[in-house]
């Protein structure tokens, strides 16, 4: 299973996903985006997860969502079972439960003000009259740091990014939620405005105690936001953990790449080879055993043959891996000398998988 | 295989602080203005660098900082409305100025470009190794089967596997690393002496990136060519250039080996810059420092500093002129009335 | 490979404009290119429907044989008359008002009825755009002058027996624009993120829907509308139309060419008047067009 509880938060999650899967019909077959992946966000709590192209991390916040639904699984949030919802029993068990997206201007209708964007889920909830939302619609810009009275009455293409995506943000923190799900929200704004955004989402987090489930690719990112942190790789989870430890003593390959391609701004520090090579499968025909085994370079027999398990390795610290990094540095001057042998022989590489 | 250097995963600091070799490229007081609407933008002020054979050079700004218009405007590729002044010489030879058809001459041959989406530069309904082979016999009159071969040597060279195959494949079928080797292979065909990189990597995942960034020192060395890498990315600059070019509101603001820019920033919007990257080390739920603010108006830049209204150590005399860029410590420029001494980033 | 103009105008303008203006044509061309045939659209319906209204004009379709075959600039007779007597201008204003009432009829049910229909297929999906479609489908197929031709055989012609025939093409034509419009909006996060907020389907459709395909939907319906009035040209022209007496540019341009030789200012006349209307249409749905970067 996963992690334990974090210290602070009660021992119930507000968010448990069990066995979520999520496949799509394409032309050239089936592909499960999402799956079997379980995790629990608990109350005040951020979960970051992490992954690159073709992980299914966007995927995943949707089915979290119900919009599209998930193949299989359960979503439990706030103990109410999402997936068995419908109707109207879903949107009032969903009105707890919003979601920012990763293009700001995207998310909003061009055509309607910042005003009648945010009081959408006001009105499509019914509640209080049109002083009172009027209210809350002032209340929640302010809190994003917008006065109300500028910017109520404009439209999209006036903001700018920043601005737009906290609009955005306004418009899911209207009904109060408890658990905000972000798909990459910061990816498309520039390093300082990215900032300031990061920076109100976790002031948010403290004054109205709210919980995240975070997804973005930048691994920085995600751990500067997170308390724990969640690492996906071709629709499975690959290791979950508090995000000191998976950076510091990360325990899964895949994780040990994704913090080896990180460029670092300390010039002190020596490039580190990329520990990584090859291609992603093609998701239709994911490798057997474990998915990341074409690309890792401590694969042996046993991961073609056997699916790995999440298991806890260390308190709230778990990987899915049978050969996992032991320590910090030990895995990485092996998987280096590894990587460079084998990356030479490229015809192994970009082999389609079986 | 060859890698190049003993040691292409470590830098040496200050190893490549002067130039190496003859400057293949070098621009003088570049400006580009657009006029349009009433209002004149100036993009780009007054840019100088030089870009050298064996050397990568970054030029690291948000957007709006004229990083992209002013490589554009070296290799011509800028609408007609743009006003170009200034100069920018490839191996002696001017740029600014030629017409469409000799600058032809230049692109692909002297100077070439990889940009950032290779969706949109790949043609979709055309085989990968055609393109290549396309590019091949644009710059040199070869046979079809000879353009053939130089094209899979190109996909070799861009260590894409399995060349002979994946030259029958189309665009959709590839990954987009692999489209971005693709893209490589089509620039390296004319075996240009100059590779620019715009923002070549930002839309690929950060392993790729890696992968690809390795690929483009790699050939960088074995063909002995000058890189510049255009980027909004600081850190990507911090680890694979020599020399780091900073911009903002079109202007250099500093400029220095990438060893000495990011142990001992100047500028405080460099710092600002810094600060404002999420880093692994930092603790969770740390507030990121951050000025506030936002890029000025091109077409109305205040008077004096252009960032003096986001700075936090501006004064009278940053608002009343403008600070030139000079070389204050040997090797590092940097355009500010009160600059920081920066310690380790 | 050419650059399109730099995103730095997006910050350059402080959030003003997200979408930065293609090319620098001067800001009175691009305003003339859209109240000129707005202009001109605007006189012609005024004259059509307020002149008569205001200032008497010759009956239409009960002129004095005395006065038949008057060239135009006659006193009294701007355009001249036709060779049974009836005034050539106030044919044009009275042939104009049918042009423009048919065209507004059969766009306005082509907009409503075609228009409905497309966004729903388009936005429910599955079962309601299979069956949609597949009526959509039938109805294109009729040719629509074929069809006029049946109705007016069988039902005889008649302004309203038009607006039926062409209404069967136009309400088809407006539906696949609205489907696929709305197709296309369907894909956009922000109608994921209004459903998310807890808008209903009906209303999704009502408030984000709409707005959003009324640009390409409006331009759209001006092109048709031209091409509508050319279909009831053609078919008065054929006698299928507006039944003499009754004043329409099509059925003068036929009357007219019996005296083509002696008189061709009674074709010239009511063809300038469509040419120019239709034109005037174009001209401006392009301009819309292009304002609305549709």
């Amino acid at each position: 299973m996963t992690s334990t509880a974090p210290s602070e938060t009660a021992s119930t999650p507000l968010l448990a996903v069990r066995d979520l899967v999520h496949q799509f019909h394409t032309t050239a077959g089936v592909v499960q985006a999402v799956s079997g992946v379980s995790f629990d966000v608990y109350p005040g709590e951020t979960l970051g997860v992490v992954g690159e192209t073709g992980s299914g991390k966007s995927t995943l916040a949707r089915s979290v969502l119900q919009a599209p639904r998930p193949t299989s699984g359960s979503v439990l949030f706030r103990g109410t079972d999402l997936a068995r919802l419908r109707g109207t029993r879903l949107l009032a068990a969903r009105r707890h439960l919003q979601m920012v997206f990763q293009d700001p201007f995207g998310s909003l209708d061009p055509k309607w003000t910042v005003r009648a964007l945010v009081s959408e889920p006001l009105i499509a909830y019914r509640t209080g009259d049109r002083g009172a939302r009027r209210q809350r619609v002032d209340e929640v810009l302010e809190l994003v740091g917008l006065d109300p009275s500028a910017h109520g009455g404009r439209h999209p293409r006036e903001l700018s990014g920043g601005q737009a995506q906290r609009v955005a943000i306004a418009r899911a923190l209207a009904l109060s939620p408890s658990l905000i799900v972000c798909d990459e929200p910061v990816s498309s704004l520039d390093v300082l405005i990215q900032a300031q955004v990061l920076n109100l989402f976790e002031r948010l987090r403290a004054e109205l105690s709210l919980s995240y489930l975070f997804i973005a690719h930048d691994l920085a990112l995600v751990k500067q936001v997170s308390d724990r942190v969640a690492v996906m790789y071709l629709g499975k989870l690959c290791e979950v953990g508090p995000g000191d430890l998976v950076y510091r003593e990360p325990l899964h390959p895949y994780t040990r790449a994704l913090l080896d391609s990180i460029p670092s701004t300390d010039p002190a520090a020596a490039r580190r080879a990329t520990t990584i090579r090859g291609e992603l499968p093609s998701p239709i025909h994911p490798p057997s055993g474990c998915r990341f085994r074409t690309r890792c370079p401590r694969a042996a027999e046993r991961c073609a043959a056997e699916e790995p398990q999440m298991r806890e390795l260390a308190a709230g610290h778990s990987v899915a891996c049978h050969f996992p990094l032991a320590a910090p540095g030990a895995g990485t001057d092996e998987a280096v000398a590894v990587a460079r042998t084998t990356a030479r022989s490229e015809e192994k590489v970009g082999e389609t998988p079986r | 295989m060859p890698s190049g250097n003993a040691g292409p995963y470590e830098r040496a600091p200050d190893e490549r602080a002067g130039p190496v070799s003859e400057s293949l490229l070098e621009v003088q007081d570049l400006k580009v203005t657009f006029t349009g609407g009433g209002r004149t933008l100036r993009a780009v002020d007054g840019v100088s660098y030089s870009a050298y054979a064996g050397q990568t050079l970054a030029i690291v700004g948000e957007s709006g900082s004229g990083k992209t218009v002013s490589c554009r405007a070296i290799m011509g590729l800028l609408p007609p409305t743009a006003t170009i002044t200034g100069s920018a010489r490839f191996a002696g030879a001017q740029l600014i100025g030629l017409t469409d058809d000799q600058l032809r001459r230049h692109r692909g041959a002297d100077v070439a470009m990889v940009f950032q989406d290779p969706t949109r530069s790949l043609n979709p309904t055309m085989r990968i190794g055609p393109q290549i082979a396309e590019a091949v016999r644009t710059h040199r009159p070869v046979s079809k089967r000879q353009a053939r071969q130089e094209a899979v040597d190109l996909l070799r060279l861009v260590r894409i596997p399995l060349a002979e195959r994946r030259y029958l494949e189309y665009p959709h079928q590839l990954s987009g690393g692999m489209r971005q080797r693709v893209m490589i292979a089509i620039a390296l065909a004319g075996r240009p002496r100059l590779l620019i990189a715009d923002e070549a990597t930002t839309a690929l995942d950060v392993t790729t990136q890696a992968q690809i960034m390795e690929l483009l020192l790699e050939l960088q060395s074995e063909l002995d060519m000058a890189l510049m890498l255009i980027s909004h990315d600081l850190a990507l600059a911090a680890s694979y250039a020599d020399e780091v070019i900073v911009m903002y509101a079109g202007k250099i603001v500093e400029h220095a080996p990438a060893s000495r820019l990011f142990s001992r920033v100047r500028m405080p919007y460099t710092q600002a810059l810094l600060e404002a990257i999420p880093r692994l080390e930092r603790p969770a739920h740390s507030p990121l420092p951050v000025i506030g603010g936002r890029p000025p108006d091109l077409s109305a830049l205040p008077a004096g500093c252009s960032f003096a209204p986001r700075c936090r150590c501006a004064a009278d005399d940053c608002r009343a002129a403008e600070p030139p860029l000079t070389e204050h410590e040997p090797g590092h420029r940097w355009a500010c009335w009160h600059p920081v001494e920066g310690g380790a980033a | 490979m050419a650059a399109s103009l730099p995103d730095l105008l997006v910050t350059a303008e402080a959030g003003r404009t997200r979408q930065p203006r293609a090319h620098a044509a001067a800001g009175w061309v691009r305003a003339l290119r859209l109240w000129l045939p707005a202009g001109f659209l605007i006189l012609m319906l005024g004259a059509c429907f307020l002149w008569p209204q205001v200032y008497p004009v010759p009956n239409p379709v009960r002129g004095s044989v005395l006065y038949a075959g008057l060239p135009p600039l006659s006193p009294g007779h701007i355009f001249g008359t036709d060779p049974v007597g009836n005034d050539v201008f106030s044919r044009i204003l009275y042939g104009g008002q049918v042009s423009f009432e048919v065209g507004f009829a059969v766009t306005a049910i082509g907009l409503v009825v075609g228009g409905l229909l497309g966004m729903s297929a388009g936005y429910w999906g599955g079962a309601v755009d299979a069956i949609i479609s597949r009526v959509l489908d039938v109805l294109i197929a009729f040719p629509a002058l074929v069809l006029a031709l049946a109705i007016a055989e069988g039902l005889g012609p008649s302004e309203v027996h038009v607006i039926w025939a062409l209404s069967v093409f136009s309400i088809p034509a407006t539906g696949r624009i609205a489907r696929s419009a709305t197709l296309e909006l369907r894909e956009q996060t922000f109608m994921l993120a209004a459903r998310l907020s807890g808008t209903k389907g009906w209303r999704v459709l009502v408030r984000h829907v709409i707005p959003n395909i009324v640009p390409q939907l409006t331009t759209f319906s001006l092109l048709g509308f031209g091409v509508v009035i050319i279909l009831e040209g053609a078919l008065s022209y054929l006698g299928l139309g507006i039944p003499l007496p009754e004043a329409s540019w099509g059925s003068m341009i036929a009357q007219g060419q019996q005296s083509l030789t002696a008189s061709p200012d009674l074709v010239l006349i009511p063809s300038a008047f469509l040419f120019a209307t239709v034109v005037s249409l174009n001209l401006l749905g392009d301009a819309l067009r292009e304002r609305w970067a549709v």
